[in-house]
Formats: structure tokens, C-alpha cells, sequence
């Protein structure tokens, strides 16, 4: 009787100090943002008067409006959008296969492929930028949406690889193997059996290379000549001119750019949680 | 092999399609692999390929490529009393931000795994840093700690904990432990989620056996959490290493590596080499160094756990 | 998964549809890298794009307006690759020609636009006694003293070194919290601090037969004071991270009483609002020196991409169009510079009749050595001689070690 209500006391000191960290990084993580919200909402003399406040004293919702005018936001959100979009799907199609073969065949250079694929990370994209240009210019890609797109699949393989070469080993292979011997062939048994158990990693993946794909900016840069086809990442800089930073609208749009890889994480993060229960009933 | 296949007696009709059979399961895995092998080659190993060229060859300031000249660019930039400071600099921001976010965001993980209300409002936020483009990152913290109009200094003034502005950079080595401290921001998100990943493939089975062994929450955490996320971990930190050394915008944001190299970071050094300083051969050397650096982690860290894994 | 597999799948074929949207048709194209002064720089140029493609139905003009920061960066990535544009705005040219990948003004600036310019400025870019670039627009950098807080801090405009300490010293005693002297040292723009208090203490980057001359002793007596200036208190507290776009914004704001600056302060302060009173004066100079001004000029220039009759033509056509008289003073206007041709100027003066008096400035102004070979060099060393000595490094060793290495 003692030792329950112990417990209990126990389970529930340790409940308020979850609850009490996790808010605590909440916290400090949105800081920032909320930094970014406010001075979004600030005017220029506002942001740099000497007796700051830390809420606007006159709210500028316009800002976010004017943002809309003063740049093609839209435009821009539709090529960042399709140039996370393509890299991922372009790294996954390259990427899970490679996965598959490095974790359930054995072949000669197997080492030397995982080799391969650390030592092409292995230089900044800044450092490789003209020779990105070189290669996109062979291929007529310099001004082009394609060219960000491979660009950003082939700089997402390694993770991507990498992380579901060790997924896909975590899990065992008698399932598949029993699919086989089912009539399955080995793509449909990995499409039926092993990608829906190893869920949370290939979302896990997804959203990396999204990010990663959606936040490029130096090679975008360099590539990207015309304003129709520059993504969100390039397209605000416009905000970043030779004598003044407009920092309420460059935050405004930051925040806007924010929104849809959020969405995106939402939408498929259960997927994170609930891979492995999903899998064990297809199984 | 092919000995092998000729020996055993079989009908000649029927060796050929297992030859046939077995050349393909010879090749089936390379078939795998080709698109991801393609996609790379063209489009990283090419312009290495040209980072190395660039490295050994004499380039004017605008770029043009005038012709090999040896190890003159490596010379050159080791020669200079600024390349020691960078590379102690660089290994300084390297092991700071993988070892400090690695930890970190592994307790966050760990934190993150519990069920309780409200996690996925908190997996969300926690996303936050790393849906945002590093230069708008490292922006907003140089607005936070500006001296003058910065959001720190209204805010510990608003609720009275300091009466006049605060200079939180009044040195060079402040500077740089912002740097670090945005750097960590900003990659924790990563090590969380590759780890959750990680922890979410556990079975509950395993917890469950050893609760009925009487085990406490720390000897579940390092007898079977850690074992488990162990792959996923090491996948996170080697590529974590590598993306944070060549890390570049939020250094270049912040500082550009003033003052004086002081917070320079080689990819900060070197892109300024290249951009400002129309020394682009250099700079070819000095990523070339990096590589190397790079490569030598790498190799120890291949030689050590891939072929233990392999075998 | 399945619905992501769907959605990504959609993007493709949108994906398929936008990239197919583009055609190449049969007009001559001239392509440009313009650089980006202000947020309607680029709707500037998208105007006048289209105003030109109107009236010239064979020409395709592309011009890409690229920010500040990232200009040298997409220029040479650009020429390492043999892409060069046909047409380029940007502040220097020596580095090009000295690879030999311009082509002389004459051949692309027809013979009436070019009796346009200032002679002055046109002097800024000859090399070997040929001209390679023109200019677009320039601006002169004057001290702007905040006249409210000298005021009430009891001084009067410094004119010499002396009487600027004084001043600073009564500024900060009135209000600690003010800066009373703004510096830049930052990779952004240190040269130009190197440039303002030499070149007001008889010195300067290169001697009077054009050779370096870094390490002269008004050089390091000039460099030894802002350093001075900067350990006393009576500046910004981070010279080597505070740009020159900080400092103005808290000029703007109140919080700094002085400092030199480019014309375009005074529409940050007129944006910004708090109603700061301010006026333009010569920069301060050492007892007994000249006081110096010192111009910016940027350029626009040609590479050479063997153009055939017709693509030089219409590059003749687009430059041409780029500085007709009207266009052009708005657009020097509209960007808050210092028009670089007569005509155009005559038109910026009606428009904004202050401009004379800065006209005339930079007609005497100084500029930056920038058509030598090592200028990038020196560049660069100037700001990391500032930044080591405001570590506490010894200046005259700085400088000797930069004079070494440059002409050495």
C-alpha cells in the first residue's frame, strides 16, 4: 500500500519534470521565432528607436501584406515547393534501392560503395560550385528548376542511404523471405513487406532531405539567373539591399517559408510514432 | 565460380539459364545501387574533380584556370600565419556543435519518446530551427544579441534584470561562442529526429522483460536503448561531423570570420579566398586540406565500425 | 506513404510542364549581371527590360539583378565557366582585364553616349591609356553630424583631429549611451576607413607617382589615431562587426552623433523617422593637412564572349538606352547616388536640386586605386591590418609587413 502511493508520488515528480523541461525548450526554441513574429510586426523606425519595446507599440500587419507586393512570394513558394519535392522523390528512388542492396546482398565493394558515399559529402557546396555550374552548363540545367532539384537529390544520397541501409538491417528478413516463398518477387517484397515496417526511418528521411532541399541557398544562387525560377531561400534577398536590411519583411517572409515545411512535418509525423505498430499488423 | 557451375553435370540448355541466373544475382546488386552510383558521380564527383584540379593549378583572379603549378597554392596558404588559427578554429566548432547537439538532442529524443499530451505540438516546435534556412537563423540571433537594438537586451531591460544595454560580443572569443551556441540550435533537431527514429523501431517487448527483471531506468537506457539507437546515432554524427565542418552560413552571417580570422571557420577562410580575395587556387587547396582531414576521421571510423559490422 | 508517393508523383508531371515552358527563338540575346543598389533595383530593371524589348523586337535582353553580397560570388563562378555575361555592373574591373576578358570601350559604347560622362570619372578606368569600363553612377562620402546631440553635448562641427577628440569627449560626458564616433573596420568595407583617415593625413594607398605606399609614417600616424579613438570609448564598441549599414541605421536611430557616410543616409533617416536633424560637412583632417573626399564609383563594362556584328550592336543599343538622359537621372534618383554623365546630371539636379553641391564634390574627390593589378590584395590588407591593430597589434609593423607583401 505504502510502496504504490511512493510510486505514484515518484510517477508523477517525474510527469511535472518532463512537462517542466520539455515547456523550458519549448521555450528557448521559439524564442526566436517569436523574436522574428514581433519585429515582422514592427516598423523600421520602431525596430531601431533607442527605447525599444519588446511588443510592437503600433502593429503593422501590413508588413505581411507588402511582402506580397514587393516580391513574387507565390512564384517563389511554388519553386521551393518543387524543388524539395523533386529531390526527395528523385533521392528516394535512388536511395531506397541502393538501401535495400547494401543491407540484404552481399557484393564485392560493398565497402568501398559506403566509402564512396562519405567521401562525396566531404566538400561544402560552396567549395564545389563551379564545378556544379560546369556540369549544369553540359547538361543545359544553369537556369533551370531540374538542375536544384538533382543537385540537392544527389547531395541528400548519403543520408539517405546511410540511414535506411540501418533501418532496413534493424529489421530481421524472415519476413520477406516468407513473402518470397509466397510468389513475391524481391521488389514487391520489399514494397509489401519491408518499407511499411521501416516507416519511421523512410520519414524520417523524407523530411531531411525536404529541409535540406527547401533551405539550399548557395547553389541556388549561383545557378538560378532568372527571378520566375528562383526559390524562396534567394527570392527574399530581395530584402537584403546594398544600403538597408528590411528586416520586418525579411522576417515576415522567413516566417511564411516556415509554414510549409511545418504543415508537411504534421501531416506525416504520426508516421514516426506509428510505423512500427502499422507494419506489425501487414506483416 | 564458373568451374564450379561447368563441372556439375546438367542438361546444356538449363546450365545456360543458371548461368545466366547467377550472372544476374552476381549483378542484381550493382543494379540496385546504379542509380544512386549515377546520380553521385555526375553530380559530386565531377565537380570534385574540379576542386582538385583547381587546387594544383595556377588561377588568375577571375577565375580562369592558367595551368598546373604544383603544390604552390598548398605552399602558399600553409605559409600564411593565419591557416593554424582557422584549422584550430574549425576543429574547435566541429567538436563543440556534433559533441554538444549530438548530446543534446539525444536527451531531447529521449524526452520526445514519452507519451504524454501535447507531444506532437512538441515534436513540431522542435522542428522549427531546422525548417528554417541557416542565414535567417543566424540572422535572428545577431538581432537577439545586438548590443543597441537587440531583442535580449529589451528583454532582461523590460523586466528589470539590467538598466543599461549589454554588449554580450565584447570579444572575438564571444562571437565565436554565439557561433557555436547558434550551431547547436540549429542541429539538435537533426540528432533528435534520427534518433527518434531510431528508439520509435525498438520493441516494447524488450522494456517489458527487462521491467519484469527488475531493472531501473538507467540500466534500460544503456543495456538496451543505446545498443539499439546505436546505428542510427553513429550514421547521425559521422554525416553530423562532416556537414558541421563544412558548415558555412552561419559563421558567414554573423562575423565573415572578423576579426582579423579570429572566428574564421576553413569553409569562412576559404570562401573568402575565393570571393574576396580572388585567390581561388588557394582556396582549392585549402578545401583540399579539409578533404583530407575529413577523410583521415573518416577512415579511422570506417576501419573501426564498418568492418566489425561487415564481417 | 501512399498519399506522400501520390503527391510527389503530382509534382513531377508539374514539375514536366514548367520546365517544358521555356523556347529559345531566333532574337539576339544580350545577357547582363546588374548589381542591386536598393529593394526597386530590381523592378527597375524588369521595367526597363521590357521597355526595351518593346522597341527592339530582335533583342533579348536578360539582365540579372544579383545583391551585393553574393555579386562576386555569381560573377565568378560565371567566368571560371566560361559564361560570362555580355554586359556587367559591378564596382571593379581590373581583375577582368587583367584576364584579359574585357573588350575597350570603344568597340561597344557609341561615340554619343560616351561624350556623355565626366571626364574625371572616365580617368578612373584607363589602363595602359585605354579606357575599359564606364561608369554608372558614383557617390561621395561626407560626415553627417547628428546636430541635435552636438548641440546639446556643447560643441561645435569638428574640423580637425584635435577639435574631433574634443568633441567626442563632451558627446560621450553628455550622454554615455550615445556613440559619438561611427567606424566601420569590417570585411565589408574597412578599406574605406583606411581611406578616410589617411588619405586626411597626407597619406594614403599609393604615393604621388602612383606606387604603394602603405607604410608611409602619415599612415601609421593616421591608422595609430582611430585605433586611438576606438580604445578611448568614443566609438561603436565593435568596429570589426558593426558594417557601415549598422551604423547607419543608429545614426538614424539617434544613437550615434557622427559619422561618414554615403548620400543615402539621408533617406534611411527620412524612412526611418525618429526625426533626427543632421548636416553634411567636409570629413575632418589632421593640423595643417588637406581635407580629402573620398568617391565610390561603380562601373559597367564588357566581356569579351566573340559577339558577333549584331550582338555587339545591340550592346551598343542596350548601353545606349541605359543612359538616355531621362531614364537615367530617374534612375540615379531613385537609387540615391551621384549621376556620372553631364547630360544626365543636368536632369538630377532638376529632379533633386542638393545634388549639385555633390556633384562638385566628387569632381574633386579621391577614389580607390581600384584599376591596379593588386588593388584586391591591398584591399584586403587594409582591413586586416585595422583588425589586428584594433587587437592590439603594433601598426607600423602591420603596415610594413602589407608593404612587404604587396610590392615586395
Amino acid at each position: 500500500m505504502n510502496d504504490t502511493i511512493k510510486v505514484n508520488w515518484k510517477q508523477l515528480l517525474c510527469r511535472i519534470l518532463l512537462y517542466f523541461v520539455v515547456v523550458l525548450i519549448c521555450v528557448v526554441i521559439l524564442y526566436p521565432y517569436f523574436t522574428m513574429t514581433v519585429t515582422a510586426l514592427k516598423s523600421r523606425s520602431e525596430i531601431f528607436s533607442i527605447n525599444g519595446t519588446i511588443l510592437p507599440i503600433d502593429v503593422k500587419w501590413s508588413n505581411f501584406a507588402d511582402i506580397w507586393e514587393k516580391a513574387p512570394m507565390l512564384r517563389y513558394m511554388i519553386n521551393s515547393i518543387l524543388i524539395a519535392g523533386g529531390s526527395t522523390l528523385i533521392a528516394m528512388v535512388c536511395g531506397i534501392p541502393a538501401a535495400y542492396a547494401l543491407a540484404r546482398m552481399k557484393f564485392k565493394g560493398q565497402t568501398a560503395f559506403l566509402g564512396f558515399i562519405i567521401v562525396s559529402q566531404m566538400f561544402a557546396p560552396v567549395v564545389l560550385l563551379i564545378g556544379i555550374y560546369k556540369v549544369m552548363s553540359v547538361f543545359g540545367l544553369t537556369n533551370s528548376i531540374w538542375g536544384l532539384i538533382f543537385i540537392n537529390a544527389a547531395f541528400n544520397q548519403a543520408f539517405t542511404i546511410w540511414l535506411l541501409r540501418g533501418t532496413f538491417m534493424s529489421i530481421s528478413a524472415e519476413m520477406e523471405q516468407a513473402a518470397t516463398i509466397d510468389g513475391c518477387n524481391r521488389i514487391q517484397a520489399m514494397f509489401k513487406v519491408l518499407l511499411p515496417v521501416a516507416a519511421p526511418g523512410i520519414v524520417t528521411t523524407l523530411i531531411f532531405i525536404f529541409i535540406n532541399a527547401w533551405n539550399e541557398y548557395t547553389v541556388a544562387l549561383c545557378l538560378i539567373s532568372t527571378d520566375v525560377y528562383k526559390p524562396l531561400t534567394v527570392g527574399i534577398n530581395i530584402f537584403n539591399g546594398y544600403n538597408i536590411i528590411e528586416w520586418q519583411y525579411l522576417f515576415a517572409s522567413s516566417l511564411f517559408a516556415i509554414v510549409p515545411v511545418v504543415i508537411l512535418f504534421m501531416s506525416i509525423e504520426k508516421n514516426l510514432t506509428e510505423g512500427l505498430t502499422a507494419g506489425g499488423v501487414k506483416g | 565460380m564458373s568451374k564450379k557451375a561447368s563441372a556439375t553435370a546438367a542438361p546444356k540448355g538449363a546450365r545456360t539459364l543458371n548461368d545466366r541466373k547467377k550472372m544476374y544475382n552476381i549483378l542484381e546488386p550493382y543494379i540496385w545501387i546504379a542509380p544512386s552510383v549515377i546520380l553521385m558521380a555526375i553530380f559530386i564527383i565531377v565537380p570534385i574533380f574540379y576542386v582538385f584540379r583547381m587546387a594544383f593549378s595556377e588561377v588568375t583572379r577571375a577565375g580562369r584556370i592558367r595551368g598546373f603549378n604544383g603544390i604552390e597554392n598548398f605552399a602558399s596558404v600553409l605559409k600564411g600565419n593565419v591557416f593554424s588559427g582557422v584549422l584550430w578554429n574549425t576543429l574547435v566548432w566541429t567538436i563543440l556543435v556534433v559533441g554538444l547537439s549530438t548530446l543534446l538532442g539525444f536527451i531531447l529524443a529521449l524526452l520526445l519518446n514519452n507519451k504524454f499530451k501535447g507531444r506532437k505540438i512538441a515534436r513540431a516546435i522542435v522542428v522549427f530551427p531546422w525548417a528554417t534556412t541557416l542565414v535567417i537563423q543566424a540572422s535572428v540571433w545577431k538581432f537577439i544579441i545586438d548590443t543597441d537594438y537587440g531583442a535580449l537586451n529589451t528583454l532582461l531591460k523590460t523586466l528589470g534584470i539590467i538598466e543599461t544595454n549589454v554588449n554580450w560580443t565584447p570579444t572575438p572569443e564571444a562571437w565565436f561562442a554565439w557561433e557555436i551556441a547558434c550551431g547547436i540550435f540549429v542541429t539538435i533537431p537533426f540528432v533528435c529526429f534520427t534518433v527518434l527514429s531510431g528508439l520509435q523501431s525498438i520493441d516494447a517487448s524488450y522494456y517489458e522483460a527487462s521491467t519484469v527483471d527488475g531493472a531501473n531506468y538507467w540500466q534500460k537506457l544503456f543495456n538496451i536503448t543505446l545498443p539499439l539507437v546505436k546505428s542510427s546515432l553513429t550514421v547521425a554524427t559521422v554525416l553530423n561531423i562532416i556537414y558541421v565542418f563544412n558548415s558555412f552560413p552561419i559563421i558567414w552571417t554573423m562575423t565573415k570570420g572578423d576579426p582579423a580570422n579570429k572566428t574564421d571557420t576553413l569553409v569562412t577562410y576559404l570562401y573568402k579566398l575565393a570571393f574576396y580575395n580572388g585567390k581561388q587556387g588557394e582556396a582549392a587547396a585549402v578545401s583540399v586540406i579539409g578533404f583530407c582531414i575529413l577523410l583521415v576521421c573518416a577512415s579511422v571510423y570506417m576501419v573501426s565500425t564498418l568492418k566489425k559490422g561487415d564481417e | 506513404m501512399k498519399k506522400i508517393i501520390a503527391m510527389l508523383l503530382v509534382l513531377v508531371m508539374v514539375l514536366s510542364l514548367v520546365a517544358c515552358g521555356n523556347k529559345a527563338d531566333e532574337k539576339t540575346t544580350v545577357t547582363m549581371i546588374a548589381a542591386q543598389y536598393g529593394d526597386k533595383t530590381a523592378e527597375w530593371w524588369a521595367g526597363f527590360e521590357k521597355k526595351f524589348e518593346e522597341a527592339n523586337a530582335d533583342i533579348d535582353l536578360v539582365v540579372d539583378v544579383v545583391s551585393w553580397n553574393d555579386i562576386y560570388t555569381v560573377v565568378n563562378t560565371r567566368i571560371a565557366n566560361n559564361e560570362q555575361p555580355d554586359l556587367l555592373n559591378i564596382d571593379g574591373f581590373a581583375d577582368y582585364h587583367a584576364d584579359g576578358l574585357l573588350k575597350p570601350v570603344s568597340e561597344w559604347v557609341s561615340d554619343e553616349t560616351y561624350a556623355k560622362f565626366y571626364d574625371s570619372f572616365i580617368a578612373e578606368s584607363i589602363v595602359d591609356g585605354t579606357v575599359w569600363a564606364i561608369p554608372d553612377l558614383a557617390s561621395a562620402r561626407a560626415l553627417y553630424v547628428n546636430t541635435d546631440i552636438l548641440a546639446a553635448a556643447g560643441v561645435e562641427v569638428p574640423t580637425t583631429w584635435a577639435e574631433l577628440e574634443k568633441a567626442c569627449e563632451a558627446i560621450k560626458a553628455y550622454d554615455p549611451e550615445i556613440y559619438p564616433w561611427g567606424v566601420d573596420m569590417t570585411t565589408d568595407e574597412g578599406q574605406a576607413a583606411f581611406a578616410y583617415y589617411t588619405w586626411n593625413n597626407g597619406g594614403g594607398f599609393v604615393d604621388k607617382d602612383g606606387n604603394w605606399a602603405l607604410n608611409s609614417a602619415e599612415n601609421v600616424e593616421a591608422i595609430e589615431f582611430i585605433i586611438d579613438m576606438v580604445n578611448k570609448g568614443y566609438t561603436n564598441n565593435d568596429p570589426a562587426n558593426q558594417t557601415r549599414y549598422t551604423l547607419q541605421d543608429l545614426f538614424a536611430a539617434g544613437k550615434i552623433a557622427m559619422m561618414i557616410a554615403p548620400t543615402q543616409i539621408e533617406s534611411i533617416c527620412a524612412e526611418a523617422g525618429n526625426g533626427v536633424n543632421f548636416k553634411a560637412v567636409l570629413i575632418p583632417a589632421n593640423e595643417g593637412k588637406a581635407n580629402a573626399t573620398m568617391g565610390v564609383m561603380d562601373r559597367i563594362m564588357c566581356f569579351e564572349n566573340e559577339q558577333t556584328d549584331a550582338e555587339m550592336a545591340a550592346i551598343t543599343k542596350v548601353v545606349d538606352a541605359f543612359y538616355d538622359d531621362q531614364p537615367y537621372a530617374e534612375w540615379v534618383v531613385m537609387e540615391n547616388f551621384i549621376p556620372a554623365t553631364s547630360t544626365g546630371g543636368e536632369i538630377c539636379i532638376q529632379l533633386q536640386p542638393d545634388l549639385e553641391s555633390w556633384i562638385n564634390l566628387v569632381a574633386g574627390a579621391q577614389f580607390y586605386p581600384a584599376a591596379k593589378a593588386e588593388w584586391m590584395d591591398v584591399k584586403q590588407g587594409t582591413i586586416n591590418v585595422l583588425q589586428q591593430a584594433l587587437l592590439g597589434e603594433d601598426v607600423q609593423t602591420l603596415l610594413n609587413d602589407l608593404q612587404a607583401q604587396i610590392a615586395g
